[in-house]
């Protein structure tokens, strides 16, 4: 790709992925959404987690692996015992990135 | 206040720090590695702050394709965060709008989990948005820089484990907000589906639409268990 070819990419990404995030928030905020649009709304924030946590944990390179070989599966126990347990999220992160830190480099990859 | 807003913004927004400091590490290894030097590397990073878009551009390039396959590749990959936009209208809407648009640009996957967990709990305010936005994008930024300039000499950022920090960041705002039964029962449907839909149709797992199908379908059975109660 041309220098000129890259800018234009950039640019291009830039627009694409700028104006889903921005235009809902600047065209929709003087509506009052009717109520059973808000409740439904109000279930998109616990679906989404689901799907990102999914994800992250049984996909963490980009495809389904449900397998003993996926450390993160492993690192999600201790990890997700502990944010039930101490309902810190210091404590949760330290927990799941020690864990990972030992897994990679003891059982790892 | 508005000071301790903005500080507890830059607070919650270290675990994404944490978490983008090996993914925008990588993208800027690897954007060199594609060709991009370190002035367009971070260009992008700034201009676009979406990470699995930027990814996917690199691909795009790599692979010696056009510039309109990746704009159009982002196009589809980022339809998710029109969703997550229009679920935060709500708690944004009694702020000054042209703030909350602008600092709307500093919405991502991560972002959005952290906010709206804060949302259900307390009122949105300005000064929180620009804390967690401006620093995550900012961790984003630096994280590329150091990719892009010091990539070869770093090989693997793996061993430190922070390649965890965000999925442990996502289950403890996953337990954080499920309070309610039909929460909890709306996560592990839209889990399942999501990862159902990447099983059955591979191709929605590269463009990321099986979080949009997942999440649709999840809401919507949050209201069908809802109207039963």
């Amino acid at each position: 790709m041309s220098a000129t070819s890259v800018y234009l990419m950039i640019i291009g990404v830039s627009i694409v992925s700028l104006l889903p995030r921005i235009l809902p928030i600047a065209m929709l905020s003087r509506f009052e959404f009717p109520e059973g649009l808000k409740k439904w709304l109000s279930f998109v924030a616990p679906a989404v987690l689901g799907a990102l946590t999914a994800l992250s944990i049984i996909a963490p390179q980009g495809s389904i692996d449900i397998s003993t070989g996926n450390i993160y599966l492993w690192a999600f126990i201790p990890t997700f015992l502990v944010a039930i347990k101490s309902r810190s999220l210091f404590l949760t992160l330290v927990t799941g990135i020690l864990t990972m830190a030992l897994l990679y480099n003891y059982f790892g990859a | 206040m508005r000071n301790m807003e903005l500080r507890e913004g830059i607070k919650d927004s270290i675990p994404i720090v944490l978490g983008y400091l090996p993914l925008g590490f990588a993208f800027g290894v690897l954007a060199t590695e594609a060709g991009m030097n370190l002035l367009q590397a971070t260009a992008m990073s700034i201009l676009c702050f979406t990470g699995a878009g930027q990814y996917i551009a690199i691909g795009v390039m790599q692979a010696g394709g056009a510039v309109i396959t990746a704009i159009l590749a982002n196009l589809l990959i980022n339809q998710r965060y029109t969703l997550f936009a229009t679920s935060m209208v709500p708690y944004l809407k009694k702020l000054p709008t042209r703030w909350t648009a602008f600092l709307s640009y500093g919405l991502t996957d991560e972002t959005y989990a952290v906010a709206i967990n804060r949302y259900r709990q307390q009122e949105a305010s300005i000064s929180y948005m620009a804390g967690l936005n401006l620093t995550s994008h900012l961790s984003w930024v630096g994280s590329t820089v150091l990719g892009a300039w010091l990539g070869s000499l770093i090989s693997n950022t793996e061993r430190f484990g922070l390649g965890f920090a965000l999925p442990a960041m996502y289950t403890c705002l996953l337990v954080f907000m499920v309070n309610k039964k039909s929460d909890a029962l709306v996560a592990v449907f839209s889990a399942f589906i999501c990862l159902l839909s990447a099983y059955l149709l591979p191709d929605s797992m590269k463009n990321l639409s099986n979080i949009i199908i997942a999440t649709l379908i999840g809401a919507s059975l949050g209201m069908l268990i809802d109207e039963r109660n």
